[in-house]
């Protein structure tokens, strides 16, 4: 593993992803080789593995993968979140706070290096979380109305009560909410009203950053459909930056920027979202996306991807995507493909395929072109 | 309907309905009739997947367990292979072996202190395999899923399985048994996405190579198109859309389905804004009328009177909705199936 | 099922060796004792000394002989006590929790009627009752034992089948067709083995405290020597009054150590059952050799870096995003 460790980071010190990317725009947060374990020592189990991304001011960054993918325990992992046995093992990540007073300007935070005191300065008021399953998140016993005061008083000791109410009535119906819901226990919501209490609440404090770990998955499509509605009216709005974390790549594709595909810890692709979705790299992403049926045309049979995630304990050897891709060559098993540029586009990929010198020709499928010939942009 | 090539129904509900009492929230002991299941009538086939697709609350988890009568009906009549069912009595062991239910969660669905084996020896025993040929048919219906091989599956624990596995020993379970009608409540849902697939196309398979008739329930309807002969869509209990083919999918009637189907994420055709119409739960069910029209955008004055029949649309293409009531097509009903013998096909 | 292993925890340890090591007294101690508990040939009220490790009673017998030798009716009459009110409260919680409707109604009905009775009067009046021949036989004490003390297991398992009860795995046997009872007692039952552990540990406990008292109040035969009856002679001959500790202090100690020994074992009950209690798998020495912190702190993720590389990266990074 140390050997190995070493030379991959000489690796991606050659073709380090940030030296490109110069003239782009402020990121709000920027990963470099970020690591978090499970377990210290002999039984420590890798579960984010050098993940290296960043997130530009008011962009949506669209991570996808499986459970067990590192999807979440990445988020959780750079927000300081996750609990032992849990440990981040390496990298860092820089998070740009904007101006917490008048006077100061942005300042520039290693979250991996930060106390607990700059920590609970900088969540809720500059990153915030959405969770899954708000059912969960929400506090049976607490009405709404009071979580949002306590927000309030928490951060914002200097608003009066009816400032706090006023100003709770105005985030709710920016959710699509009515008044009278301040009075309701969360059990007396369904899980859309709930999500959205959550939502507003995440924004109560005007965050640059909000993370949703799958806000969507346990709701229904048309209750979906309303909530990533209002979710792109209020990024509108207030030109927050957001991690969207889902398995549901058809979702990212239609709602983020950019896009990581995650699996076993890894970063396997990187690419803008339109391309992502028409001209796929990696045998995995590629996979993914034929693993969902189509609404339009011909029927024909899915085949998606043979076999099941792997054990992040016991990793096959070279590529963890390898026992399962239907293009492995013998390199794959040797050796780890590293997340490597691939055109100008900002487009990377961690796959021997279209690794230059290589012999195997790439699969048609995988080299297809985007038809960038369609209106170009990537938003809806 | 035409029933040319319309295979031999095994399992046809008419009229099934199941009703709740149920207290509504902030209305302190009040309570109020909730119909999970209200007139449903459809028709199962041996070789051929039926999908039912609803949200939650649509009632479609509901219709699996009264078609496995877990649950009573209320009201309403069973035919298995033609032959009326005592829909309210218990059910039999010879039901129970014709009838089989797939669950959703496949994690829960599996006791934690049983082996796989446990799983499949059981329901083998129940009904009435000899003892000494109950590791063979195990064996047997773990290959019939594709877990293989067999023997590496029978002694494990369901915590050592994954996901995907452990939903092809529960369909693996429910395959012991010879059934000839295997429902499914969303076997998928709770599944990662690259292994969903696979048992897709298992359940496809075992459609086409045994002729079970599969009634796929979820609310997936990307899903639905992709594996079934034919679509229904619930709403509050009710069938609001029904048809073969992939029709109701690619030419929706129904504005609930238009909605449904607008709502789906389509890398193809992103949708700019969908109208916010609220969601599906008691206080926007109708209990007059049209139990969609609080939500509809083309709600007229008739919806919120009366509750329209179901019109055909297409061929073999039914929409329950009152846009429809001066289509040339008649509003359609199942015929009540007769016994097996008297000559008559069960289909008009 | 889980692979058994022995427990971390110096509590569960200790309890486990304070509970072996009563078991053995039980098995052991009518043989190891010196002299026979009714032997009043020695001197009067002698103190404890090498020949009468605890001393001797007013009657001139051995306080350590009677102390070994009233183990064995003390431990057996818990522990028949224990199971028998363990299997009830089993089949009463189980079945009521399972069928529910009008069997939950009239099985709760009798273990709240039960938990709110009393025990100890209900278990005088019982025992007043019984024939003074019977009053020697530790099965039929232990029975009368189990009779006052089912009910408190019965509700816990009562709520834990409840909640098993709507789990998919019980829906997906009454699928395939299994009957209930079978359900009940093959499905349902084994779950619930860790509360099961749990609730007889506390059976055992409180039959002893119930034997105990019995005895010392003089309900149960004086013939048999338990720890209780030790006591009574103890309190009959004004002990406590004039100085004579060694008389009433053995018999008491070792009802407080056992159930302290059983009140230990259950911590590694909770600890089997409950993952989020066991222990990381570091000691709080290799812990802090890491760096690391030494509990387990809410919203602050620790950090571990052990290659240098990365720190230089670090610094790296900074350079080029400022």
């Amino acid at each position: 593993m140390s050997t190995d460790a070493v030379e991959q980071v000489v690796a991606d010190e050659a073709t380090s992803p940030e030296s490109i990317a110069t003239a782009a725009p402020t990121p709000v947060l920027q990963l470099q080789d970020f690591c978090v374990d499970y377990g210290v020592g002999a039984r420590a189990v890798r579960a984010v593995d050098r993940v290296n991304l960043r997130v530009d001011r008011s962009k949506v960054l669209g991570v996808a993968g499986e459970s067990g993918s590192g999807k979440s325990t990445l988020v959780y992992g750079f927000t300081r979140l996750l609990r032992a046995p849990a440990v981040i093992s390496g990298g860092s990540a820089l998070f740009t706070a904007g101006p917490s007073r008048e006077d100061s300007g942005e300042e520039l935070i290693d979250l991996v290096g930060a106390d607990e005191a700059t920590l609970r300065r900088l969540r809720w008021t500059q990153i915030s979380v959405v969770l899954q399953s708000a059912l969960n998140a929400l506090n049976p016993v607490v009405r709404v109305g009071t979580l949002f005061d306590a927000v309030y008083r928490a951060h914002r000791s200097d608003m009066s009560r009816a400032e706090r109410r006023a100003r709770s009535v105005e985030l709710l119906s920016l959710v699509g909410l009515n008044e009278d819901r301040l009075q309701r226990f969360p059990h007396e919501l369904s899980g859309g009203q709930r999500q959205r209490i959550m939502i507003a609440l995440a924004l109560a404090l005007d965050p640059s950053l909000v993370i949703m770990d799958e806000p969507t998955t346990a709701l229904d499509v048309v209750t979906q459909r309303e909530i990533l509605n209002k979710l792109a009216e209020l990024r509108a709005r207030f030109g927050f930056a957001m991690i969207f974390i889902t398995h549901d790549l058809s979702l990212l594709v239609e709602l983020a920027d950019e896009i990581v595909v995650m699996y076993a810890g890894r970063l396997v692709e990187r690419a803008r979202a339109r391309d992502l979705y028409e001209s796929p790299r990696h045998p995995y992403t590629l996979g993914l996306l034929n693993s969902f049926p189509p609404m339009h045309g011909a029927r024909h049979e899915l085949t998606g991807i043979p076999g099941s995630p792997p054990d992040l304990s016991q990793l096959p050897s070279g590529c963890a995507f390898q026992p399962r891709c239907p293009y492995a060559m013998d390199r794959c098993a040797r050796e780890q493909p590293p997340l490597a540029p691939l055109d100008e586009a900002g487009r990377y990929v961690a796959c021997w395929l279209h690794v230059a010198g290589e012999h195997a020709t790439v699969p048609v499928e995988l080299r297809r072109a985007a038809p960038s010939s369609r209106d170009g942009g990537s938003g809806a | 309907m035409s029933d040319a090539d319309v295979p031999v129904s095994v399992l046809q509900s008419r009229h099934l309905t199941r009703h709740f009492r149920v207290r509504v929230a902030g209305q302190g002991w009040r309570r109020r009739v909730v119909h999970a299941v209200d007139d449903v009538s459809l028709d199962l086939r041996a070789g051929e997947v039926t999908a039912v697709v609803g949200e939650s609350g649509s009632g479609k988890s509901v219709l699996a367990r009264v078609l496995a009568r877990i649950i009573a009906p209320t009201s309403g009549e069973l035919y298995l292979h033609g032959e009326p069912v005592a829909a309210t009595s218990r059910r039999t062991l010879a039901y129970a072996s014709d009838v089989q239910l797939v669950l959703q969660d496949p994690f829960g669905s599996m006791n934690p202190v049983h082996q796989i084996r446990h799983n499949l020896e059981r329901p083998l025993m129940i009904h009435g395999a000899a003892r000494q040929e109950v590791r063979a048919l195990s064996e047997a219906a773990l290959r019939r899923v594709s877990l293989e091989p067999p023997e590496r599956f029978l002694d494990r624990y369901p915590h050592e399985l994954s996901g995907g596995q452990l939903q092809r020993v529960s369909i693996a379970r429910a395959l012991c048994v010879r059934p000839k009608v295997l429902l499914a409540d969303e076997p998928i849902s709770m599944l990662d996405v690259s292994v969903r697939l696979g048992v897709l196309n298992l359940l496809r398979g075992l459609c086409d190579d045994e002729h079970l008739a599969i009634l796929y329930i979820t609310h997936d309807i990307a899903s639905a198109r992709y594996l079934a002969e034919e679509i229904i869509v619930m709403y509050a209990g009710q069938v609001v859309e029904q048809s073969r083919g992939t029709a109701l999918v690619d030419d929706p009637t129904h504005p609930y389905t238009q909605l449904l189907i607008a709502s789906v994420p389509d890398p193809v055709n992103p949708v700019a804004a969908a109208p916010d119409t609220g969601e599906q739960n008691l206080s926007t069910i109708a209990t007059q009328g049209c139990r969609f029209h609080p939500r509809c955008p083309r709600a007229m004055d008739i919806c919120r009177a009366q509750e329209p029949p179901a019109y055909l649309v297409g061929e073999a293409h039914t929409s329950k909705c009152w846009l429809y009531r001066d289509h040339p097509g008649a509003p359609v009903e199942l015929a009540i199936p007769r016994r097996r013998g008297e000559g008559v096909t069960t289909m008009t | 099922m889980r692979a058994l292993r022995l427990p971390h925890s110096p509590k569960v340890l200790l309890g486990l060796g304070i509970t072996v090591f009563f078991l053995l007294l039980t098995i052991v101690g009518p043989y190891l004792a010196p002299d026979s508990p009714n032997n009043t040939s020695f001197a009067p009220n002698l103190t404890p000394s090498w020949h009468h490790l605890f001393g001797t009673t007013s009657l001139g017998q051995d306080i350590f002989s009677q102390t070994l030798v009233g183990a064995r009716a003390t431990v057996v009459v818990a522990l028949v006590a224990g199971l028998v009110a363990a299997l009830l409260s089993t089949v009463v919680g189980v079945a009521a929790g399972y069928l529910g409707g009008a069997a939950d109604d009239g099985l709760s009905l009798l273990s709240n009627v039960f938990l709110a009775i009393p025990g100890l009067p209900l278990l005088i009046v019982i025992d007043s009752y019984l024939p003074v021949n019977s009053r020697s036989n530790a099965l039929v004490i232990g029975l009368v034992i189990s009779v006052t003390g089912w009910a408190w297991g019965a509700r816990v398992l009562r709520a834990q089948t409840m909640s098993l009860r709507n789990r998919d795995f019980v829906e997906a046997a009454r699928i395939i067709g299994e009957r209930r009872w079978r359900i009940m007692f093959s499905e349902v039952a084994p779950n619930l083995l860790p509360i099961l552990a749990s609730s007889l540990l506390f059976t055992v406990l409180y039959s002893i405290g119930a034997y105990v008292t019995l005895a010392y109040i003089g309900l149960t035969s004086t013939s048999v020597w338990n720890w209780g009856t030790m006591l009574f002679w103890a309190q009959a001959n004004n002990a406590p009054l004039s100085g004579e500790w060694y008389w009433f202090v053995p018999p008491g100690v070792c009802i407080a150590l056992v159930g302290t020994g059983l009140a230990l074992l259950n911590f590694g009950i909770d600890e089997f059952i409950n993952p989020r209690l066991r222990e990381s798998g570091l000691t709080a020495r290799q812990r802090r050799q890491r760096g690391l912190p030494r509990r387990v702190r809410l919203g602050l993720t620790p950090v571990l870096r052990d290659a240098p590389v990365r720190r230089a990266r670090v610094m790296d990074a900074s350079k080029v995003s400022s």
